[in-house]
């Protein structure tokens, strides 16, 4: 089947089997690796990207439905050449072990800071709650929000 | 099993300078998110006098860096951070004299001042962030398709009769292989081999279960414990437990395989990547030097990458389709084939007199084969299943036995391999004494301790914790527990928690003391202070795979939870002891290790009920607190 989405604001054609998840065509299909596979469940997080600005799981989401939404990827959060508050933020706070599950901290973060450009600690908690870290980089996240945040 | 360094490092297979001025570090060891990369970028820019930025780190490729046995038990830095930061400084001394960087590296050369903590945080941050960072599952390679794996219903279980042919006409399928007990599939996209490995229709034979012999191995004897036990003034015997827990990697196993007639290269996020390599020779019948590991980042992973087995089951596949497979496990594979770590009971007897000195202590650990690669051998048993089954305390009488038992699950090493668990009963039992005894659990330690670096971080952790001025009761208390872990690292560590009416257990602030000798890397040590008690506090308070009979009932996160962004504690102080005279002793591993019994000894204090078996859920404390 063939699809066009919107992802980091380019227009992308793609030809995948009906009921191909947009985890699956991002990696695969796209080159954009970002996105994690986690669980394919819906469960951990690992394979978020903002779909109009919302976090959502790619690993539940077809690219049919997919292609209704801009989806925007890890890949594209920076700008020209600079990177975006909240991920210069993940790198001075050290908010990272293996950085398997960074990449959907940073999805979460992102849609919460567009929602709420100044976040309590629990709002960042709770937001970032379906992100699983099994390293524990959970309170240098919450540090690396709270950071991103003041510079916004 | 301790790793022991390289016997006589070279300068050529360690520090390369390049034509434009860069300089190239080699070392066997292999980074998982453990910050080992950064730690040599800086050693070595430290001893040569040049910026970080100058120095590119290559990690475990078995065609370019010297041997290694592999990455465990915390030992990089004091392993290889050594013999970076003499040949670094041996190299600095060649290149001032004109004098090509080469020759044995001496124990003795003289080095600088240890690194500074300048510099990048993480070398790899940049890349994570942005998503440039090239994971194992992330690796393409030209004309790579997906494997899956038919998994039977239990270890050990053969298949009877295949059946494939609804599998074979499914949409993309490349080949349905069959490799001894191994059947997978092999698909143009992951999606398609996933749904034909599931419409394969299998008969499987189970084996009756093996009825293996628990194997009993002293590992300290003394006849006359029993008796001192009998005739101390106060004796707590108690038997503590811990389920089976799954490493529970985010990204669950992966591995690329190019597999030719003549040679085989494999993408893998293994601890072992020349044990692998040998494995993977063996398997596939080539010449070890045919076979090239080049390990890539996995998701972090706690010891189950010592093991093989995604890379080695990626190679038979790309073996018998002849092209490069990308396997990566499902989250339910991970659960349900992924080693565990060992489930436990261990049973303890101790007792002091009426000053509160231990006069014995016996202890008998039951659990299964902890070891690198998930076999048992006797000699390294006590290092591994027995890792920390003797009690850091001055004990005149003291019997110490473990009983390896036979495991329908798969086990493999688990961070700090049994350290974890022998230190719960350990400071757990140490807890109820002083209780026993109605008397500062703080004071009945350092009364039995005569080991300086351990009453230091006790004496840290007790004033950064307000120990004895801090109000309890009330559904609040503090717990305490420390050790001395294996390798020589010290860790005092105070846990604060509230327990509802419920019982249900709350983190609230949490206090570490840790002395690891000389710290190369402030922050990495705190980085890795806190996701090591992040992880310890997950496996206390909720984790248990749930298994029967070897069949794994656990299929996904909503069946394992582990803590969250909700869960975590709401605060980590860390102070760092080490003396810059001390060799570095590692900090990976050790302050996971004191945390079950901080939280448990934490919950005591906040509602009077003593929880002996893990995880410490509300129905455990309701039950406890009767
Ligand atoms: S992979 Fe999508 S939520 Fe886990
Ligand atoms: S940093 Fe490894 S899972 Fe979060």
């Amino acid at each position: 089947m063939r699809y066009r989405l919107e992802v980091n604001g380019t227009l992308r054609d793609l030809d995948v089997p009906r009921g191909t998840t947009l985890l699956e065509a991002l990696r695969d299909d796209l080159g954009l690796v970002a996105a994690r596979y986690g669980c394919g469940r819906g469960q951990c997080g690992a394979c978020f990207v903002l779909a109009d600005g919302r976090a959502v799981t790619s690993c539940l989401m077809s690219v049919e439905q997919a292609a209704a939404h801009r989806i925007v990827t890890v890949e594209g959060l920076a700008s020209g050449g600079e990177l975006a508050a909240i991920q210069s933020a993940f790198v001075e706070e050290d908010a990272m072990q293996c950085g398997y599950c960074t990449s959907g901290m940073l999805i979460s973060a992102a849609a919460l800071l567009a929602e709420q450009p100044s976040p309590t600690d629990d709002e960042i908690r709770d937001a970032l709650a379906p992100n699983l870290c099994r390293c524990g980089v959970q309170l240098r996240a919450i540090r690396a929000v709270k950071r991103a945040a003041e510079q916004l | 099993m301790i790793a022991q360094p390289n016997e006589s490092p070279r300068l050529e297979e360690r520090i390369r300078l390049e034509p434009d001025g860069r300089v190239t570090v080699f070392s066997g060891k292999v980074e998982f998110g453990q910050g080992i990369r950064t730690a040599f970028a800086k050693i070595v820019a430290a001893g040569l006098g040049i910026t970080v930025d100058r120095v590119t780190v290559v990690l475990g490729d078995t065609a370019q860096v010297p041997y290694d046995r592999g990455t465990f038990g915390s030992r990089s830095i004091a392993q290889d951070g050594e013999i970076l930061r003499r040949a670094a400084a041996l190299a600095r001394r060649l290149i001032a004299e004109g004098r090509p960087l080469e020759g044995p590296i001496p124990e003795d050369v003289p080095v600088g001042p240890p690194a500074p903590d300048a510099g990048p945080r993480r070398v790899e941050a940049p890349e994570i962030v942005t998503g440039r960072a090239r994971f194992v599952a992330d690796a393409r390679l030209p004309g790579m398709l997906r494997g899956a794996i038919a998994r039977p219903p239990v270890r050990g279980a053969r298949p009877a009769a295949v059946d494939d042919r609804a599998a074979r006409a499914m949409a993309g399928v490349v080949a349905v292989v069959r490799d001894g007990d191994l059947i997978g599939v092999v698909a143009k996209r992951q999606a398609q081999a996933v749904a034909a490995a599931q419409a394969l229709e299998i008969e499987w034979t189970v084996p009756p279960a093996a009825d293996l012999d628990t194997v009993s191995i002293p590992i300290n004897e003394d006849a006359a414990t029993l008796a001192a036990l009998a005739g101390a003034a106060t004796r707590v015997a108690a038997t503590y437990a811990m389920p089976y827990i799954s490493n529970a990697p985010i990204g669950p196993s992966a591995a690329v395989a190019d597999v030719r007639t003549d040679e085989a290269t494999v993408y893998a996020g293994t601890q072992r990547p020349f044990g692998l390599r040998d494995e993977l020779a063996a398997v596939l019948g080539l010449p070890v030097d045919a076979v090239r590991v080049i390990p890539l980042m996995p998701s972090g992973t706690y010891g189950r990458n010592s093991l093989g087995d995604v890379a080695v089951e990626a190679a038979r596949l790309s073996k018998a389709c002849g092209r490069p497979i990308l396997l990566q496990w499902s989250r339910e594979e991970e659960f349900a084939h992924g080693p565990a770590r060992p489930a436990c009971a261990l049973d303890i007897e101790a007792g002091t007199d009426a000053d509160g000195r231990f006069v014995a202590w016996r202890y008998d650990e039951h659990t299964n084969a902890h070891g690198y690669g998930g076999t048992l051998d006797p000699r390294q048993a006590a290092f591994t299943s027995g890792r920390n089954a003797v009690p850091p305390y001055v004990v005149p009488h003291l019997a110490v036995t473990l009983h390896i038992e036979p495991s329908p699950l798969r086990t493999a090493s688990f961070r700090s391999l049994a350290a974890a668990e022998n230190v719960f009963a350990i400071e757990s039992v140490v807890d109820e004494i002083a209780a026993a005894r109605g008397e500062d659990p703080l004071e009945l330690r350092l009364r039995n301790t005569r080991d300086p670096r351990l009453r230091a971080v006790l004496e840290a952790v007790a004033e950064r914790s307000e120990w004895r001025e801090r109000p309890r009761g009330d559904g609040r208390g503090l717990g305490l527990a420390c050790t001395l872990y294996a390798h020589g690292t010290y860790i005092a560590q105070v846990a604060e928690v509230t327990v509802a009416p419920n019982g249900r257990v709350r983190l609230g602030r949490f206090w570490c003391a840790i002395d690891p000798g000389r710290v190369i890397d402030p922050n990495g040590v705190r980085n890795q202070c806190e996701g090591a008690i992040v992880q310890s506090a997950s496996w206390t308070l909720l984790e248990e795979l749930k298994q029967r009979d070897g069949r794994v009932a656990t299929t996904g996160w909503d069946t394992y939870p582990i803590a969250t962004f909700r869960d975590v504690p709401s605060e980590i102080d860390i102070e760092l002891m080490g003396a810059p005279g001390e060799p570095p002793t590692g900090v990976g591993e050790p302050p996971g290790v004191p945390v079950a019994a901080a939280i448990a000894n934490a919950v005591f204090a906040a509602c009077g009920a003593r929880v002996r078996e893990l995880p410490i859920t509300a129905d455990r404390v309701r039950a406890a607190r009767r």
